[in-house]
């Protein structure tokens, strides 16, 4: 007799920018830029948004262009 | 051909008509070495995500440029900007070829991503049976 495996529930991830079928990544949308930057302001990581790669790498560099421009901030103090 | 685009911050205390000469006088580089301005958009006073020189709020203007290829004015305008203690930030962006990476894409995915979002119902169907078992 097994100990009772416990089954974890989990919902799967899926990489927003697939799933909406944005392929350019402007770094002028801030509206969509924020919801990968939250409190700390730090960029959000793929294993926590379910970002892709593909679409991961565009973000993050359309992230740091926002930055530069002061559209979003780098930290909150 | 390459496409560009340009933003620079001008500090909020230099007049709207002052920003719009600037701008001019830009865009006059530009042209000057060939490239052609298509869309110019004044996002107008914006508050600043942090304080640059103090400032917390700043005057946007955008320049979406074209060029046959080639040599452009871009970096003797940047180094103008650099001088000028009244521009802020600038950006200047390539964007033809992440453009059209992203067109690339659009044309592959339909077929493609629909089939991929069957998959994953699926397999979300799944996951709820597991957690009945539960």
């Amino acid at each position: 007799m097994g100990r009772p495996r416990k089954v974890f529930f989990r919902r799967r991830k899926v990489c927003k920018f697939c799933a909406d079928k944005i392929d350019y990544i402007d770094y002028k949308d801030v509206k969509l830029l924020q919801q990968f930057i939250p409190e700390r302001s730090k960029i959000l990581p793929r294993r926590i948004s379910g970002t892709c790669a593909t679409h991961q790498r565009p973000l993050q560099q359309a992230i740091k262009r926002a930055r530069h421009l002061a559209l979003i901030p780098f930290t909150t103090d | 051909m390459r496409t560009y685009e340009l933003v620079f911050v001008v500090d909020p205390r230099v007049s709207d008509e002052d920003v719009v000469t600037l701008t001019q006088e830009y865009k006059q580089m530009i042209s000057a070495g060939g490239s052609e301005i298509v869309t110019e958009e004044n996002w107008g006073r914006r508050k600043l995500a942090y304080p640059i020189n103090k400032l917390s709020e700043g005057k946007y203007v955008f320049l979406g440029i074209t060029s046959g290829g080639g040599k452009t004015s871009l970096p003797e305008v940047e180094h103008r900007m650099r001088q000028n203690d009244k521009i802020l930030r600038y950006l200047t962006v390539r964007t033809d070829e992440d453009l059209k990476r992203a067109a690339r894409r659009k044309q592959a995915s339909p077929a493609g991503a629909d089939a991929e979002r069957a998959d994953s119902a699926a397999d979300h169907d799944h996951d709820l049976d597991t957690e009945e078992e539960v």
